[in-house]
């Protein structure tokens, strides 16, 4: 069990070392040419080389896990899997926002860097094997976002958003700290699968219990669980868009990553109490995620609360795998749907809104079907997957989830998903019967060459993903590969 | 080549949406008269069936046999005029329109033919979009409340059938979701299991049907569609309610369906009552054929929730003939209103001395689809009815005033408008397009009405009819609707 410490696996953090590279030569070179755009195509050189990096580590992984550093960085297919959705999602957020941020006045040279090293926190986040490189790689990742939702200097809103979300975001940690210290006080271990070992007997006691439920409380506001998803809506909505795409899609991946490892092997001790608040925390997620989006007039702040939503199905699916009764595909296959349809809408919603921080109300996507089909034809895809019709992403997404939960026995919490997904259809639908059926309507949406292709790789995924749900789960699952490999 | 049910129909959606002007009609219709030429030849062709998502237990399995086939061509047929009817429309939306009509096909064969129950599901909803785009697009003034009552009471339905649906496998232990692999795991399934199973199925399944009380979105469905009748016949989904119960809920969970049996016969005897009572209340055609056809609705539900071979046999072949004469009835209804701008029976006094031609096939088409014998909902009405009266007699009489004794009732009044009024304004007779668009429906009234033989054998050898009328016996595997796998 125990590997020895000196296992250096340089291929294993390539991916992660290669953002690196990419953000701090980016930010020299953008800074000396004072053109933001040289950092960005070093920002897409870095994610194109790490993506390659990453895809090597999935291939390698998939037939068997490995480690690197000890313990420490763990290699499994869903953890490069979930890197790949990272990368996806960073590449999204850059293309959307590559006209958008110097219209708007935000090309300054750390901006790519800045996202380059969110990025690499979130995959540094997803391969870590014990708590103290997860939360290296959460503080590289939060410390960037907070700033880029202060971006646009100047509007109240984003100010708003940075300091709402550093203050909070710090909170959270500290609590997720305590949380760990706790763990190590009741297994002398920070190691994930070390402290899953040392505790199975139970020997943890109310230390380990308390340990953990502070770890969750600290990831439960990194994933948005209610009631810790409060921040959401108001950092979501006042940060600039292009932001708020690399955040709803980027963190969102990285937290789950995190959170479906820590519940799968570091909770053995604790489990059915640890189970049950997680369930909990899912329940009030998908009620008061549906409830509060269907408030919503504005686009920006409903899709902060389907975020928020979205993060009850993949608790759901989480839950099931961390106790063992659903394989984690399920959760990094929900993970690239998201990151696609989510990533989709913000890039419509950033060409509809321009440079009016407060363009996104219902009243400006009135008319865009006449305006621009293919931006209404692509965000009708995008709303639909998020409401989970079929034959598109969303919809396999939340069967997976829900079929996971059902399989756990958590039959009561998987029928009330569905009952909150008949609200969220409802203010999904609303926004569609704007964008076709309304008449007048106002405004003229931005026509970026980048952003177009951010929407049509989003749209053409999304439907791909609904069409061939087994490609992206064959590839990831390695399981299935083991089994196969055994005929 | 069953795949060929789906390919057909989608193509000709995409060539309606992407080539220009009256190419595009041309595309849309070839597409129309192939699809119902390849239905023609589809029971006899084979199943399919190809990996999708293992990991859910989906597979992209369909089998064309029974009574799959039998309403794939009642609904090709109906669709060939149906199409011809959009193609007059106004030149800048009629595109989009025909795209929606074939899609709507496309969705609808695919929910027909499709042995898995993870892919009926997705078809199931896919048929919404369609749908909700035709009366989103194209609807009256107060579409908005039409579309969202719709919407609701749909989406309810089928988000708890896929939480029975997605349960189905975890509790069942079955392989997959394919009809086969489920029937044994899931028949074995604890009674108070079954009876919430069942309760998810049926809230999706008596939307669609729709039985009473949940028919209101029905009317006001009808009432906002386009005038044309086009949407009315190509975006209505209530033929695939009665089609889930008889294909899946029932045959999968046979003792959830017994206790729910006396309340969906109840229901079910209301509803066709309750659409017959209002159809003779109604002052416009179109209100009272959505009242016809909710009563029509409750027959085929009698027939199902009888569960025994006549009822569920005459309730499908009624679900066909229903399309064809239904559908016819709802264009010619397009026509009047073409010549006189509203659906108002006053404006339709003595419309026979001046168009006897459309008079009389409206009338043809009215006693074909009240079920007049010879004509093509004779046969299932009557085998219908025959399965209720076996279950339980007394609901059987209920079901019949309804149905027969009702549509005597607004069959003469119609009759009586249309040709025994004073002659109002001269409208123009029956001509050029009408006469295609009027005479497939003809042809197939006649054609069921008049041979229903076949057709029922083609019904009653599908499984589910041997599946549900002896429980107790063992299933021979040879019965299983997937067929040879």
């Amino acid at each position: 069990m125990i590997v020895a410490p000196d296992n250096i696996g340089l291929t294993a953090i390539a991916p992660a070392f290669a953002l690196l590279i990419a953000a701090s030569v980016g930010l020299i070179v953008s800074t000396v040419t004072r053109d933001a755009r040289n950092g960005g195509a070093l920002a897409f050189l870095g994610l194109l080389a790490a993506g390659v990096l990453g895809v090597m580590n999935l291939l390698a992984a998939r037939s068997e896990p490995f480690t690197a550093f000890g313990l420490q960085w763990s290699v499994d297919a869903a953890s490069a899997g979930m890197v790949l959705a990272v990368l996806v999602g960073a590449f999204l957020a850059i293309l959307t926002g590559w006209d958008a941020v110097q219209r708007t006045g935000m090309d300054r040279p750390e901006y790519y860097p800045l996202i380059l090293l969110a990025t690499m926190g979130a995959v540094v986040m997803l391969h870590a094997g014990d708590f103290v490189v997860l939360l290296l790689g959460l503080e590289i990742l939060s410390l960037s976002v907070y700033a880029l939702s202060a971006w646009r200097t100047g509007e109240h809103g984003s100010e708003e958003a940075g300091m709402k979300y550093f203050l909070l975001g710090a909170f959270a940690s500290a609590i997720l700290v305590y949380g760990m210290a706790l763990t190590y006080g009741a297994s002398g271990s920070f190691t994930f699968a070390e402290i899953g070992t040392l505790l199975a007997d139970g020997s943890g006691g109310v230390l380990a219990l308390l340990g953990g439920a502070l770890v969750l409380v600290g990831l439960a506001f990194k994933v948005s669980f209610a009631p810790f998803h409060q921040w959401a809506p108001d950092v979501y909505t006042g940060a600039p868009t292009p932001v708020t795409a690399f955040m709803s899609v980027v963190v969102k991946v990285a937290a789950f990553g995190a959170l479906m490892r820590v519940a799968s092997e570091a909770w053995p001790a604790a489990r059915p109490t640890m189970d049950t608040m997680l369930a909990v925390l899912i329940a009030l997620t998908l009620v008061i995620g549906n409830l509060g989006a269907l408030l919503q007039s504005g686009a920006k702040r409903m899709l902060a609360y389907s975020a928020v939503a979205h993060a009850g199905y993949l608790g759901l699916a989480v839950l099931a795998v961390g106790q063992g009764m659903a394989t984690p595909t399920v959760v990094v296959w929900y993970l690239l749907a998201y990151t696609l349809m989510n990533g989709g809408a913000f890039a419509v919603l950033s060409e509809v809104m321009g440079n009016d921080p407060h363009g996104d109300h219902i009243e400006s996507w009135e008319g865009l079907g006449r305006k621009r089909p293919g931006l209404a034809i692509a965000m009708s895809l995008f709303l639909f997957s998020l409401a989970g019709f079929p034959p598109l992403a969303g919809f396999f997404g939340k069967a997976l989830a829900v079929q996971a939960a059902f399989e756990a026995g958590w039959s009561e919490l998987a029928v009330l998903a569905l009952l909150a997904a008949v609200v969220a259809v409802v203010y999904y639908t609303r926004f569609i019967w704007a964008i076709w059926f309304a008449r007048g309507g106002k405004g003229e949406p931005q026509r970026s060459a980048p952003a177009s292709w951010a929407i049509a790789l989003a749209a053409a995924g999304t439907v791909a993903m609904g069409l061939f749900p087994d490609l992206w789960f064959g590839l990831v699952d390695g399981a299935r590969m083991a089994i196969m490999a055994g005929m | 080549m069953t795949l060929l049910a789906l390919a057909l129909p989608l193509l000709g959606a995409a060539l309606a949406w992407f080539l220009p002007g009256r190419l595009a009609v041309a595309g849309a219709l070839v597409s129309g008269i192939a699809t119902f030429v390849m239905a023609v030849f589809l029971p006899n062709m084979g199943s399919v069936s190809l990996a999708w998502l293992p990991a859910l237990g989906a597979e992209f399995a369909f089998d064309p046999s029974g009574v799959r086939s039998v309403l794939v061509i009642a609904a090709a047929l109906t669709m060939v005029p149906t199409l011809i009817a959009a193609s007059r429309l106004g030149a800048d939306r009629r595109n989009t329109f025909l795209a929606l009509l074939l899609l709507m096909q496309t969705t609808l064969n695919g929910l027909f033919l499709s042995t898995d129950l993870i892919v009926t599901y997705v078809f199931w909803e896919a048929t919404l979009i369609p749908s909700l785009f035709l009366l989103g697009l194209f609807g009256g003034e107060h579409r908005r409340g039409a579309v969202t009552k719709y919407l609701v009471y749909a989406i309810t339905g089928s988000f708890l059938m896929l939480a029975s649906i997605l349960a189905l496998r975890p509790l069942s232990g079955a392989a997959s979701y394919a009809f086969v692999d489920l029937l044994p795991a899931t028949r074995e399934l604890d009674v108070v299991v079954q009876t919430w199973l069942f309760a998810g199925f049926a809230a999706a399944f008596a939307v669609k049907l729709p039985l009473f009380p949940l028919h209101s979105w029905l009317i006001d469905f009808h009432r906002q569609n386009h005038p044309s009748g086009v949407a009315d016949v190509g975006g209505t989904l209530y033929k695939v309610g009665g089609f889930g119960f008889f294909a899946w809920a029932i045959p999968l969970l046979p003792d959830g369906a017994a206790a729910f049996q006396p309340l969906l016969l109840t229901l079910a005897a209301v509803t066709a009552l309750w659409g017959g009572l209002a159809a003779t209340q109604q002052k416009d055609f179109k209100s009272m054929l959505a009242y016809m056809s909710l009563s029509h609705m409750g027959v085929v539900g009698v027939g199902v929730f009888s569960m025994t071979t006549f009822g569920l046999t005459g309730a499908m072949f009624l679900l066909a003939a229903q399309m064809i004469s239904t559908g016819g009835l709802f264009l010619a209804s397009g026509m009047l209103h073409d010549r006189a701008g509203t659906f108002d029976f006053d404006a339709f006094g003595g419309l026979a001395k001046s168009a006897p031609a459309l008079a009389a096939l409206f009338l043809f088409t009215l006693f074909a689809a009240i079920g007049v014998p010879g004509l093509s909902n004779f046969p299932g009405e009557f085998l219908s009815l025959l399965g209720a009266f076996e279950a339980t007699p007394w609901l059987g009489v209920v079901a019949a005033l309804g149905s027969v004794v009702a549509a005597g009732v607004y069959g003469v009044n119609t009759y009586q408008r249309l040709f025994l009024g004073p002659a109002g304004e001269r409208r123009s007779d029956v001509a050029g397009l009408d006469v295609l668009i009027l005479a497939p429906i003809v042809a197939g009234i006649l054609w069921l009405g008049l041979a229903p033989a076949p057709q029922v054998d083609r019904i009653e050898a599908t499984a589910s009819v041997a599946v549900v009328t002896q429980v107790e016996a063992p299933i021979p595997p040879s019965l299983a609707l997937g067929g040879e796998r």
